[in-house]
């Protein structure tokens, strides 16, 4: 028997631990923080004087602010496609019943149980220049088997370019297990039957994984690029441990930014509007790929 | 029979949900509860009172220098009957202000706090502490005299004083004996200049046959630490800010400032005396500590560690352009918050850590300097240590006492050097400094 849905209090008493921590931690929050960034808000002072949308006009004149968003963008655009594809490889691989594959999957998820404090320091050893990295110091011993010459004392953390190269390295390794294993689950849902239709019909694997499991996983890629990209976009721990911005501003993203701005400035009104911009940033780029790969399914489905 | 069974199943299910959701409603309680004072002693009695002390370091980190502190703790603790001190520790470079500061707005900053005179204005000018005049005036048994008129200057607005001095270390330089003894060189005296500075550092370094490979041995260890490199300015009589610290445009990329800067660069990158960013990293260890550099420009509480690592060291006053010796002193206060439970007593353990018994016992380790005359004099005599002492007479407060904006000029230094020595040189010494002064111009106009 249902019951009608007014007599059903005890539902609201279940959801209440959840409705009540988000009310409090994360809605309350939001709205305050919409209130402050309309204010110019020093995290110690009494008085917050209303500036209307001062905080945001004063941003698009900061040029550190500018180059925060320019390195997000940036680290967005390598570490989605590139996390999406090598994690649905990675996954293709684990989803085949070899020996050990329990092994592997285990192994891939590791870092994202890990604290990205400890895999932040164990990359700061492995990228150190000269003998103290890991890196380095298997080059060194390449070289010195093979008689290259292949150069060991590369500053990965020192140079422009390689900083960011590392954080997006880093990024794919922890991100891969948690990506893998929604892939893992979306193969193992296509039906055996269809593969091998797709088998007397004379496709080989390839075939079988671009006509099969490709166009199958649609949703679920369209998830994981989704989750990826917000995820993206909220880079953090590594740059306050590992690249603290630089070298040069090329790894200052627009959360570490936004960390400066509120403890190191205390202008916690100006942090408030760079974290909604950062929010707006989200919104858009998720809205975005919704939008283009909904249009890509409904047009494969018909 | 299988009814029964499973509606007594079932009410052992609902009690068990039952007392769940009471688990969880209460939690939720306990929780918003806890949202105020965090890590407040919950178990406070009328008879029973915790008086809440935060310092800086890393609960992780045992020493015989921890366990000292615990006992001065129990001593106060059995001094006043029915007080518990609570210690606070908050681990992390750079997180001690930010997350005291959080405290204070939360309402729920601690009684006591040690206060560094680095980050100190924006503790002294946000009314986050207590004025201890009214204290003073009270209290009898309490002398000001008692301490470094200097140090105590530091920490006054006006006629308010919102700390006492704890310890403190002016910034000198450290030279390997044994180093200078095997190069055949004379000791660095005080009144020396950068020139001969720069050639005894020349003289210190042993180059590795292979010219691709680092030096053996540098003249000097260099870091990356504003506050620290700050001082090769000053003693070129520059300086980052205008006197009244409100501008840095026409000081942090003047010409005194320029000269420093090419110098302290040259020492790296045309000299290398001095190792690079990369050599640091890549050695992984202090030089200094390792006998692999035979000078640094260090605090007294390294001191610590070169004692334990059996280092024969000098201590002299910094080479100066100047003329006149010039150097910073970093000092910690005990500062009472203004939103204290307990600020009477707050007030006996501030005297009770600077008085003299305490003092002369606490900086036996080797830590730094007592803020308290009688106590730093206990040590004086030795010339390391009258050294240091003297040092207090003309060191500089450093520029985060009364700008409250500068731990955040010192991250732009920073990052300015560092584009320097990463670049080879190749950005421009002058150009860096007259970006970085206008950034941090734009960050001081502020309002």
């Amino acid at each position: 028997m249902i019951r009608p849905y007014r007599h059903n209090w005890r539902g609201y008493l279940f959801i209440a631990p959840a409705t009540v921590y988000l009310a409090l931690f994360a809605f309350f929050p939001m709205i305050l923080a919409g209130w402050m960034s309309l204010h110019r808000w020093h995290l110690l002072k009494d008085e917050h004087p209303f500036v209307g949308l001062a905080n945001f006009t004063a941003m698009t004149q900061d040029p550190f602010f500018r180059n925060a968003v320019k390195n997000t963008l940036a680290y967005a655009v390598f570490t989605v496609p590139l996390g999406v594809i090598t994690s649905l490889a990675v996954a293709v691989l684990v989803s085949r019943p070899l020996r050990g594959v329990g092994f592997f999957r285990t192994l891939y998820y590791i870092p994202a149980v890990s604290s990205q404090v400890a895999i932040s320091m164990v990359w700061i050893w492995i990228l150190l220049p000269g003998e103290q990295g890991l890196i380095n110091y298997c080059l060194g011993r390449l070289n010195a088997w093979l008689g290259a010459d292949l150069p060991t004392s590369t500053n990965f953390l020192g140079r422009p370019g390689w900083a960011m190269a590392a954080l997006v390295a880093m990024s794919l390794w922890i991100g891969l297990g948690p990506r893998m294993i929604i892939f893992l689950a979306g193969i193992q849902s296509i039906p055996e039957t269809l593969y091998e239709a797709a088998a007397l019909d004379g496709c080989g694997t390839w075939r079988r994984f671009w006509y099969v499991t490709l166009p199958l996983l649609g949703p679920t890629t369209l998830f994981v690029t989704v989750t990826t990209t917000i995820a993206s976009f909220q880079l953090f721990t590594p740059v306050y441990m590992i690249t603290h911005g630089g070298p040069r501003r090329t790894t200052d993203v627009v959360l570490y930014h936004i960390y400066k701005e509120a403890w190191q400035k205390f202008e916690i009104g100006m942090a408030s509007a760079q974290s909604y911009v950062l929010f707006a940033m989200v919104l858009a780029a998720a809205a975005l790929q919704l939008w283009v790969m909904r249009r890509g399914l409904t047009e494969q489905a018909e | 029979m299988k009814n029964r069974r499973a509606a007594g199943r079932g009410s052992r299910m609902r009690r068990r949900t039952s007392t769940f959701l009471g688990r969880v409603a209460l939690g939720v309680l306990a929780a918003l509860a806890g949202v105020g004072p965090v890590g407040c002693a919950g178990d406070e009695t009328p008879d029973q009172v915790t008086l809440r002390v935060a310092n800086w370091g890393s609960p992780a980190v045992e020493s015989s220098f921890m366990a000292l502190e615990r006992q001065f703790l129990r001593e106060f603790e059995q001094l006043h009957p029915g007080v518990r001190v609570q210690v606070e520790q908050i681990p992390g470079f750079g997180q001690y202000a930010p997350k005291l500061l959080m405290m204070h707005v939360s309402g729920s900053v601690p009684d006591v706090i040690s206060l560094d005179a680095s980050s100190g204005a924006a503790f002294m000018d946000n009314g986050v502490l207590r004025d201890l005049k009214p204290y003073i005036e009270r209290d009898a048994s309490f002398r000001l005299d008692d301490y470094f008129g200097n140090l105590v200057k530091i920490f006054r607005r006006g006629d308010k004083l919102y700390s006492i001095p704890l310890d403190f270390t002016p910034m000198m330089m450290y030279y390997n004996r044994k180093l200078f003894d095997a190069a055949g060189l004379p000791y660095p005296r005080p009144g020396w200049t950068w020139e001969d500075f720069r050639r005894t550092a020349g003289a210190l370094t042993i180059r590795d046959p292979n010219p691709v490979r680092p030096p053996r041995q540098y003249g000097f260890n260099f870091i990356n630490v504003m506050p620290f490199w700050v001082l090769w300015l000053w003693t070129n009589g520059a300086d980052v800010l205008s006197p009244d610290g409100r501008k840095a445009g026409g000081h942090f990329d003047g010409p005194g400032s320029v000269e420093a800067v090419q110098f302290l660069t040259d020492l790296m990158l045309k000299d290398h005396v001095a190792p690079t960013l990369e050599e640091s990293k890549a050695a992984g260890v202090d030089l200094f500590r390792s006998g692999q550099a035979a000078m640094d420009l260090k605090g007294h509480w390294m001191m610590i560690d070169y004692r334990a690592d059996g280092i024969d060291f000098g201590v002299v006053d910094l080479p100066t352009n100047t003329g006149s010796p010039t150097t910073v002193v970093y000092l910690t206060g005990l500062s009472i918050t203004s939103r204290a439970r307990h600020p009477d007593l707050a007030w006996e353990y501030v005297k009770f850590m600077t008085g003299r018994e305490v003092q002369i016992r606490r900086v036996a380790s080797g830590l730094a300097i007592s803020g308290n005359r009688h106590a730093a004099a206990h040590y004086a005599g030795n010339p390391v240590e009258d050294a240091f002492i003297a040092a207090v007479e003309y060191a500089r407060p450093p520029w985060g006492a009364t700008v409250e904006r500068y731990p955040f000029i010192e991250g732009l230094g920073e990052e300015m050097l560092e584009d320097l020595l990463y670049s080879k040189g190749s950005l421009g010494v002058a150009a860096q400094l007259r970006r970085t002064a206008a950034l941090i111009d734009a960050a001081l106009s502020e309002p």
